[in-house]
C-alpha cells in the first residue's frame, strides 16, 4: 500500500554532474518514483515554475547559478515541495544558511544512496500533513516521531540503535545496505574505523531476534560479507 | 641581546682603548711640556748667572734660594765642554723639609774673566711627576667616566629617537598573522631606510596574506571538488551491489573497493577540517563543560568499542568548563579517546581523569615502547599498527589545541598518557 502511493510522487534531481544524476534517478526511479531532473540553473527555474515537485533535490553549485536562488524562487513562487540540498559545503554555515532559506534537509556529498532515499522519504512523509505519519512495511508500521514501532499493533521496545537501524532498514527494502553505509547511518562520524563491523553485527543479530520474535513478516537477510537486506515477502 | 646593548658594547670598548692611548699620550705631552719649559727657564737662568759671574767675579760663589740653587767648581781645562749643556732630573736633599725633592739639573762649564774654567750646576725645583701622572691619571679616569657615560646617554637617546620607526615594525610584525585581518602598517618616518623597509614589509606582509588565502582557498576547492567525484563512485557501487546477478565474491570485491573509497573520503574531511581549524573558521563559542561531552563521547562509544573491550575508569574530580567551540571540543576529545581504545586490547585499561584545568586520557595497553613525541601530532605520522588510520587524528586534536591554546603534552608513564591543560 506504501508503494502504491509512492508512484504517484514526483522529484525533481538538480545537479549538474551528469553521473551522479543518472545514479541518483537509477536509485530513485527503483523505488518507483517519478523521476525528472535539471542539469543547469535555467533548466531548473523552468521546471519547477512550470510544475509542482513533492521532492526536489538540490546541488548548491550550479552552472548559471547558485542552488540557493532556486530557494528563493520557490518560496517566491509560494511552492511546498521539500527540498533536500545536496551540497559538497559541509561547514556548519552552509547548512544553516541552506535551512533559513527554507531547505528542509541538508545532505553532505558524498552520500550513500540509501541515505538518500531515507531522507527523501522522511522529507515526503514530513509534507504530507494530513497524511499517516508512520512508516509502513507489511505488518511493520513505525512513528518515527515517536521514536515507537508496532508489530501486527503490538508495541515492539527497541533501544535508541536498534530503532535507527530498524529505520534504516524500513526506509530501504530490498535493497542492499553495506555495513559502512548502516554504521556511518546509525553512529555518525565516528567509524572511520572500518575494520571494526562487529558491534553492527551484534545490534543487527539482536534486532532480527526481535522482530522475529515479535512475528514481523519482513526479514533481514545478511549477505556476507559486504551487508543486510530488508526482505519483505 | 638587545640591539641597545649590543651597540653598547660595540660602543664602550673601543671607547675604553682608544681613551686609555689618548690619556697615556696626553700624559707624555704634558710631561715634555713641563721638562721643555723648565729646560728654557734653566737656560735662561745659566746665561744670567754665567753673565753675572762674567760681570763680576765676586758672584762666583755658589747659591741657594726656596726653588733654585747652583754650585761652581773650578775644574781643569781639559774637562771643560763650554758648549755642551748637560741636562737631567735628579732629586736633592732639602734640610728644612727633611725630604727628597726632584729637581731639573742643568750641568755646564764656563770660562771665567780671571781664565779659570769653572763646572755650573744648576738645580731647579720642579713638580713632582709622580705626584702630576697620578692627577692626571685620575682625572683622565674621571673624565672617562663622565664622557662614557654622557656617550651612553646621548647614544641611548639617539638610538631610542633613530630607530623608533624599527620598534614600530616589530610590533606591527608581532601582531601580524596571515589570514587575521591586521591595522595598517603605521610608521611615518623621514629616515630613507625605514622608508623602503616599510613599503618592502607592508609588500610581503600582502603577499602573504593573498598567498595564504589563496592556498586556503585552494585546500578548500580541492576538497569540495573531491566530494561529486567521489559521491559518484560510492554511488555507483551501491547500485553495483544492488543488482541481483552480483556473486558474493563480487561483493566482497565492492565492499573492498568501498572501504578504500570511505578511506578517501574521510582523508578528505579531515583536511577540510584542518585547514578550516587553522583558518580560525570555528567562530562560534560558548562555555562547554568538558565532563558532558567526555561522557557523551564514551556514550556514543559504548556499543562500538565496549563490548568486551578494556575496562575503563572515568575520574571526575572537578567540573571543567572552558569556552571554545562544541564542535571542535566534540572533535577534539573523541579524537583522543578512540585512539585510547584503538590502541588498548581487550584485556588493557583506559583511565580518563577530568580536574579544575586539566583532563588526562591515559591508556595501559602493555606495550613497554613510549611514542615519538617529535612526530606524534605530525600530519600524516602514521602508527603502523592501524593501516587504516588517515594519520590526521592527531594532527587536528594539535590544531584545535593551538586554536584555544590549550596546552597538549604526552608522556609516557607505564602507559600512554595525554594530558590537556586548559588556561
Amino acid at each position: 500500500m506504501l508503494h502504491q502511493r509512492i508512484t504517484d510522487m514526483k522529484i525533481l534531481i538538480i545537479e549538474d554532474e551528469l553521473s551522479l544524476r543518472q545514479t541518483m534517478i537509477r536509485s530513485l526511479e527503483k523505488e518507483r518514483y517519478l523521476v525528472e531532473s535539471a542539469s543547469t540553473y535555467q533548466e531548473a527555474l523552468f521546471k519547477i515554475s512550470d510544475y509542482d515537485y513533492d521532492c526536489i533535490i538540490l546541488d548548491i553549485m550550479l552552472p548559471g547559478g547558485s542552488g540557493l536562488s532556486i530557494l528563493e524562487e520557490l518560496k517566491t513562487l509560494h511552492k511546498k515541495d521539500s527540498v533536500i540540498i545536496v551540497s559538497a559545503k559541509d561547514s556548519l554555515e552552509d547548512k544553516i544558511k541552506g535551512l533559513n532559506l527554507g531547505a528542509d534537509d541538508y545532505l553532505t556529498k558524498p552520500f550513500h544512496l540509501a541515505e538518500l532515499n531515507a531522507r527523501v522519504k522522511s522529507a515526503i512523509r514530513r509534507k504530507q500533513q494530513s497524511g499517516e505519519l508512520q512508516l509502513v512495511l507489511e505488518n511493520i508500521c513505525i512513528y518515527p516521531d515517536k521514536h515507537s514501532v508496532f508489530i501486527n499493533d503490538n508495541e515492539l521496545i527497541l533501544n535508541r540503535k536498534e530503532f535507527d537501524l530498524l529505520y534504516y532498514f524500513v526506509t530501504n527494502p530490498d535493497r542492499l545496505i553495506s555495513k559502512d553505509t548502516l554504521a556511518e547511518a546509525v553512529w555518525g562520524d565516528y567509524m572511520d574505523q572500518a575494520d571494526s563491523f562487529d558491534f553492527i553485527y551484534s545490534q543487527v543479530k539482536n534486532l532480527r531476534k526481535k522482530l522475529k520474535t515479535a512475528g514481523a513478516l519482513p526479514e533481514i537477510k545478511a549477505v556476507y560479507g559486504y551487508g543486510y537486506k530488508m526482505v519483505a515477502e | 641581546m638587545k640591539l641597545v646593548q649590543y651597540i653598547y658594547r660595540n660602543l664602550y670598548v673601543p671607547l675604553l682603548i682608544l681613551l686609555t692611548i689618548w690619556a697615556y699620550s696626553f700624559q707624555r705631552v704634558i710631561i715634555y711640556e713641563i721638562n721643555d719649559e723648565t729646560n728654557t727657564s734653566l737656560r735662561n737662568y745659566k746665561n744670567l748667572i754665567i753673565k753675572e759671574m762674567l760681570s763680576d767675579p765676586n758672584q762666583i760663589k755658589d747659591h741657594a734660594d726656596v726653588m733654585n740653587r747652583h754650585f761652581i767648581r773650578e775644574i781643569p781645562a781639559e774637562e771643560a765642554d763650554v758648549s755642551k749643556d748637560e741636562i737631567y732630573d735628579s732629586v736633592t736633599y732639602i734640610e728644612i723639609e727633611d725630604e727628597y725633592q726632584p729637581v731639573r739639573v742643568l750641568r755646564t762649564s764656563f770660562l771665567a774673566t780671571n781664565g779659570i774654567y769653572y763646572e755650573l750646576t744648576i738645580e731647579m725645583s720642579t713638580v713632582e711627576k709622580d705626584d702630576l701622572i697620578r692627577t692626571v691619571w685620575w682625572s683622565i679616569l674621571i673624565l672617562y667616566t663622565s664622557l662614557v657615560c654622557c656617550i651612553l646617554l646621548v647614544t641611548h637617546q639617539a638610538f631610542k629617537k633613530s630607530f623608533l620607526p624599527l620598534f614600530n615594525i616589530m610590533e606591527w610584525l608581532k601582531k601580524y598573522h596571515p589570514g587575521k585581518p591586521v591595522p595598517p602598517l603605521e610608521n611615518e618616518t623621514v629616515i630613507e631606510e625605514f622608508e623602503i623597509l616599510n613599503s618592502s614589509i607592508a609588500k610581503a606582509a600582502k603577499r602573504s596574506s593573498q598567498l595564504y588565502f589563496q592556498q586556503k582557498q585552494f585546500v578548500e576547492n580541492a576538497a569540495h571538488e573531491l566530494q561529486t567525484p567521489l559521491a559518484v563512485c560510492i554511488n555507483k557501487l551501491e547500485l553495483l551491489s544492488e543488482n541481483p546477478d552480483c556473486t558474493e565474491e563480487q561483493l566482497l570485491e565492492i565492499a573492498d573497493l568501498n572501504k578504500t573509497i570511505q578511506r578517501i573520503v574521510k582523508l578528505n574531511k579531515s583536511l577540510l577540517l584542518l585547514s578550516r581549524i587553522d583558518n580560525d573558521q570555528f567562530p562560534d563559542t560558548k562555555m562547554i563543560r568538558i565532563n558532558d561531552i567526555v561522557k557523551t563521547i564514551l556514550y556514543d562509544f559504548e556499543d562500538i568499542f565496549q563490548k568486551d573491550g578494556p575496562q575503563l575508569q572515568l575520574e571526575e574530580k572537578q567540573v571543567l568548563t572552558y569556552q571554545m567551540n562544541e564542535a571542535l571540543a566534540f572533535t577534539l576529545l573523541s579524537n583522543l579517546i578512540k585512539n585510547a581504545y584503538l590502541y588498548t586490547p581487550r584485556n588493557g585499561k583506559i583511565h580518563i581523569l577530568i580536574d579544575q584545568h586539566t583532563v588526562l586520557i591515559e591508556n595501559f595497553s602493555g606495550d613497554e615502547t613510549p611514542l615519538d613525541t617529535d612526530q606524534l601530532f605530525e600530519r600524516f605520522h602514521k602508527n603502523t599498527k592501524h593501516h587504516d588510520s588517515t594519520g590526521l587524528g592527531l594532527a587536528i586534536v594539535k590544531s584545535i589545541a593551538q586554536l584555544y591554546h590549550i596546552q597538549i603534552k604526552y608522556t609516557f608513564r607505564n602507559g600512554h598518557q595525554f594530558f590537556l591543560t586548559f588556561p
